[in-house]
């Protein structure tokens, strides 16, 4: 190690002097120097309990408080929230919308919300699965492939620690960027966007592929705020036996850390110079991989009672979270280390990838162990949980921390935060500039980064691994259209191919609504992840909800103000469509003096079981001679729409869905696509009625003519351009066979659908406008050249 | 790792390595350096031998094959202003080090690292600048030495389990530019494009 280095090293590792005697400011200007700062109120009260224990914090202990607290520390404290002329104090935010609505839905078959590491539900009467997103955006910044793949890693091993650990099934992924063409200046030192997706993606592939777990979910959001702080989410779904959906530490387990070794990684651990101190990390599949493997063959002959994944705040986090109920007695040095002079602190706080604890009884170490050697895995046992309720660690006998668990999990003292939201106000609309024609609108629609083709980035991942990719994330005949949601049929984890259960995972997410309405953009998303769902033939009562926010600072009261009425639509969402939410994760301080805001982004994701896989649905138009029924109502509402972004308008309001009326249309064309009485379904979305009927026809390669006139309304609209391009929320489109309309007019039982077209052998999109002319009339061909050609040229 | 070389110490002998020198001479067409000539190679990162040797290896595609990787690499040059590279190649280097002898190397470059239809490799000089007018270019790409490499990892685990014992290995990227290009121009394009100065070391010099 260089001099310089191991100085620097030198002067992190030593001791603090003594702290009970230091003044606040004293101990603020010590804490400062440190990579994980802790604030004035959480000081005081370190200082205080150490008083009270009569003697000094060390070094590990303060770092492990740093750690432990500052996650819970952003939203989970009280807020005075006001709302126009009103105020109130929320105490904990998720807590008091999600959790709640969460708790007084009360569905059964949702095993675990909110607890474990990842979110559980039922899934048939002998299995459930597990589901985790999770978001990490800095590292993708600076390193874009280490920090999508350590990012994709974790969220694994998190799915692989729910309950007694679960079988990965599905990968998803989501990044928010900049467009990949952007030509607007950048700091130095700041990749450049198309940098940004190229690593990111590729982090993402080269984890997934090698863990052999299918990617077949996601979304791409393209947005210039999004340059400085792009935003990456990963997702995973996996399957666990229904009995093995809990766990429990007992005193006189032992703590079995397994995996990877322990070197000098993450935020955490003095990095040295050249390197900037930032969670710069490889993943390393294989090893995980393995882990796997081992976990899986341990986990069926039960030789674990609990585990937990070592992520941000190694050692100390997932050692904490074990024994929160008990308490722990750990030996340092029997850890495995990459790096032999690691300083002990450095080793319980280290980040490294690829490390799971476990709590084994101690007669099944023995063959915990050959089953990890099996795998050439290596573990090493740490210590034991022990019931005094303390954190004991030591280091070849000589005392490293000695903590309280209630002091340690109960939390930082909490300082009330602002929150402010200004009812939105009415938007004047800014006229357009220039008129464009319909079918120019609909091939600029088309051709929107948001709208466009993402085989560039599918055709990267492997979704057809353990052969259950049943539908994949793309459609029709030639294998290139849009899709829904991905349907997985998980019978290679299951073992049982007569077992035709699957589940289907769909994204909601546009920040564009967020702009003008974050309430709204919550029901929004709930809305669009519920109904692409649908759309595959899932269960949508059955569906499950999982929640990233991520926001601005926390401090900037119009920030927390969005993030609080954010939080507030999906409590809204689940009580009116009765879905749980089984995860909430929030992503706080997006932004720093240099990096602006990011727009508030909610990404809501569904998870709904398919009863029978083989009725699950495409959305491509399946041949000439069928009707295209619209379902639900259509409305002005252009506010954040894809119309507006063309045509250079702002303003508006955002779609508002009422989730009540829209899960009784839900239900009912669920009972008519379970009864057979669909050829294929698709949602509206962005681009509105317009690029729904153009994906579904160039992806069946039928052409389709459509009258506006006919389109479902309560309020009389005098615009083609509206009709066709309003995104109003809750719509589908259907195409039913000419022989079953009777049949499926009865099934929809009331629900505000029409008959607005019918598809033909003419590959042509042909629309009739409110006075009956030809109003658009557009080749599929060029349709879809323009929805195919967009990302790969502006990639470059 | 003391423990997996006594495992592999033992089990050597029964896989019977065949000696690499026996077998058929490599058709590589040597460059710079020469086929089979193994120098120490004096890179610009490298530390001290434990002993034995310290072998550089670069595999690249024969030349009859596309190399899309450098077709994107010569995009990505092209953008960030280096207009005047008209070609770039891809090589990958493993840096072997540890108790190694040539045999061992070859053995490691012929049953492992080099897939011997499609690629060529050489056992590299320590690569000297060869002033030649800027016209061409061989820019290094290694990961900075407090970085995890994976790909380092899992080839020093299938070297041992070739039998060759205890190699140290670290992998990089090599790329050969032909094209009358600024030195400055293409350091600062190399960093912006190539590498990422957050996780990697980068070294442009006039050689190829």
């Amino acid at each position: 190690m260089p001099e310089a280095v191991a100085r620097k090293a030198g002067t992190q590792n030593a001791e603090p002097a003594p702290w009970s005697g230091l003044f606040l400011n004293d101990l603020k200007a010590w804490s400062a120097r440190r990579s994980r700062p802790l604030d004035e109120a959480q000081l005081a009260a370190i200082q205080a309990h150490f008083r009270t224990l009569k003697r000094e914090p060390t070094l590990a202990e303060l770092e492990t408080l740093a750690r432990t607290w500052r996650p819970r520390q952003t939203c989970t404290g009280p807020i005075r929230y006001s709302c126009g002329r009103k105020s109130r104090v929320i105490k904990n935010l998720l807590e008091e919308t999600i959790a709640q609505a969460t708790k007084r839905l009360n569905r059964p078959w949702c095993l675990s919300a909110g607890k474990d590491q990842a979110g559980i539900v039922a899934f048939g009467a002998k299995w459930a699965l597990a589901c985790q997103v999770k978001a990490r955006n800095r590292p993708c910044a600076i390193e874009p492939r280490g920090g999508a793949g350590t990012l994709m890693g974790g969220v694994i091993r998190e799915v692989m620690a729910a309950g007694l650990g679960a079988k990965p099934v599905l990968n998803m992924d989501v990044f928010c960027c900049a467009p990949p063409d952007y030509a607007g200046p950048l700091p130095e030192g700041a990749l450049h966007p198309r940098r940004i997706l190229n690593g990111a993606v590729s982090g993402v592939r080269d984890y997934g592929n090698r863990m052999g777990i299918p990617t077949a979910a996601g979304a791409l959001w393209f947005d210039e705020a999004y340059r400085l702080n792009p935003l990456a989410f990963c997702g995973t779904v996996g399957l666990l036996p229904a009995w093995a959906a809990a766990k429990e530490v007992r005193p006189g387990d032992l703590i079995v850390a397994a995996g990877g070794r322990t070197g000098r990684d993450g935020e955490g651990a003095t990095v040295p110079e050249g390197v900037q101190p930032c969670a710069v990390q490889t993943g390393h599949a294989i090893n995980e991989k393995k882990l796997l493997d081992a976990l899986l063959a341990a986990r069926a002959r039960k030789l674990y009672r609990a585990v937990t994944d070592c992520g941000a705040g190694g050692f100390a986090c997932a050692v904490g979270e074990l024994a929160a109920g008990c308490g722990a007695r750990v030996r340092l040095e029997a850890a495995k280390l990459r790096d032999p002079d690691m300083a002990p602190w450095e080793t319980w706080l280290s980040e490294s990838q690829e490390r799971m604890i476990f709590a084994v009884p101690p007669r099944n170490l023995k063959a915990f162990a050959e089953v990890f050697a099996a795998e050439d895995c290596e573990t090493a046992v740490l210590g034991e949980f022990i019931a005094a309720g303390r954190i004991e660690v030591t280091f070849r006998g000589t005392p490293v921390i000695d903590l309280d668990t209630r002091f340690l999990r109960g939390g930082p003292p909490r300082t009330e935060k602002r929150a402010v939201w200004d009812p939105p106000k009415p938007h004047a609309l800014k006229a357009a500039q220039g008129k464009k024609s319909l079918s120019q609108i609909l091939s600029e629609c088309l051709a929107h980064l948001n709208v466009c083709s993402r085989e560039w980035i599918v055709r990267q991942y492997d979704h057809e691994v353990q052969g259950g990719t049943v539908i994949k994330p793309l459609h029709g005949i030639r294998h290139d259209g849009p899709g829904d949601a991905c349907v997985i049929w998980p019978h290679a984890a299951t073992g049982n191919p007569a077992d035709f259960q699957g589940f289907a995972v769909g994204h909601g997410l546009n920040p564009s609504y967020g702009r003008l309405d974050p309430w709204r953009m919550a029901l929004a998303c709930a809305d669009e992840a519920l109904r692409n769902l649908l759309c595959v033939g899932a269960d949508v009562s059955r569906a499950s909800f999982l929640a990233n926010f991520c926001w601005g600072s926390p401090d900037d009261p119009a920030q927390l103000g969005a993030l609080v009425r954010a939080a507030e639509g999906c409590r809204d969402a689940a009580l009116g469509f009765g879905v749980p939410f089984i995860c909430a994760e929030e992503s706080l301080c997006n932004q720093s003096p240099d990096v602006p805001a990011v727009p508030g982004t909610l990404l809501l994701s569904a998870l709904a079981p398919v009863a029978d896989v083989r009725k699950a649905l495409t959305m491509d138009v399946k041949g000439p001679g069928n009707a295209l029924y619209l379902v639900g109502w259509t409305a002005e509402e252009l506010g954040g729409s894809l119309l507006h972004q063309i045509c250079g308008r702002a303003g508006g309001t955002a779609p508002a869905a009422d989730p009540r009326a829209a899960l009784a249309w839900f239900k009912a064309a669920q009972s008519a696509l379970a009864k057979g009485l669909v050829l294929s379904a698709h949602d509206l979305s962005e681009g509105g009625l317009g690029v729904c009927a153009a994906e579904m026809c160039f992806t069946g390669e039928s052409g389709a003519a459509l009258d506006l006139d006919e389109i479902p309304r309560r309020a009389p609209i005098y615009s083609d351009e509206i009709l066709l391009f309003s995104e109003s929320p809750s719509r589908i489109l259907l195409e039913i066979a000419p022989d079953r309309e009777a049949a499926f007019l009865k099934a929809l039982r009331g629900a505000p659908a029409k008959r607005v077209g019918t598809t033909m052998a003419n590959p042509v999109l042909k629309v009739t406008g409110l006075d009956g002319r030809i109003v658009l009339e557009a080749s599929l061909c060029d349709l879809k050249s323009a929805w195919q050609n967009a990302l790969p040229r502006r990639l470059g | 790792m003391s423990d997996k070389t006594g495992v592999l110490v033992k089990a050597a002998p029964g896989r019977a390595v065949r000696p690499a020198l026996e077998r058929q001479p490599f058709s590589a067409p040597a460059r710079g350096g020469g086929q089979g000539a193994a120098v120490p190679a004096g890179q610009p990162f490298s530390t001290p031998a434990r002993g034995g040797g310290t072998y550089l290896l670069e595999v690249t595609l024969k030349p009859e094959f596309t190399d899309s990787e450098g077709l994107s690499a010569l995009g990505l040059l092209h953008r960030a202003g280096v207009t005047a590279a008209r070609c770039v190649r891809v090589g990958r280097l493993y840096e072997l080090r540890g108790p190694l002898n040539l045999g061992h190397v070859h053995v490691a470059v012929r049953d492992l690292l080099c897939d011997c239809v499609t690629q060529e490799f050489r056992i590299c000089h320590a690569v000297k600048p060869s002033p030649n007018n800027g016209n061409l270019w061989r820019v290094e790409v290694w990961l900075k030495p407090a970085v995890p490499d994976p790909v380092a990892e899992s080839v020093r685990y299938a070297l041992l389990e070739l039998g060759i014992p205890d190699p140290e290995v670290r992998c990089g990227l090599a790329y050969r530019i032909t094209g009358k290009c600024g030195r400055n121009q293409l350091e600062k394009a190399a960093a912006r494009s190539l590498a990422n100065p957050v996780i990697h070391r980068c070294s442009v010099c006039e050689a190829h």
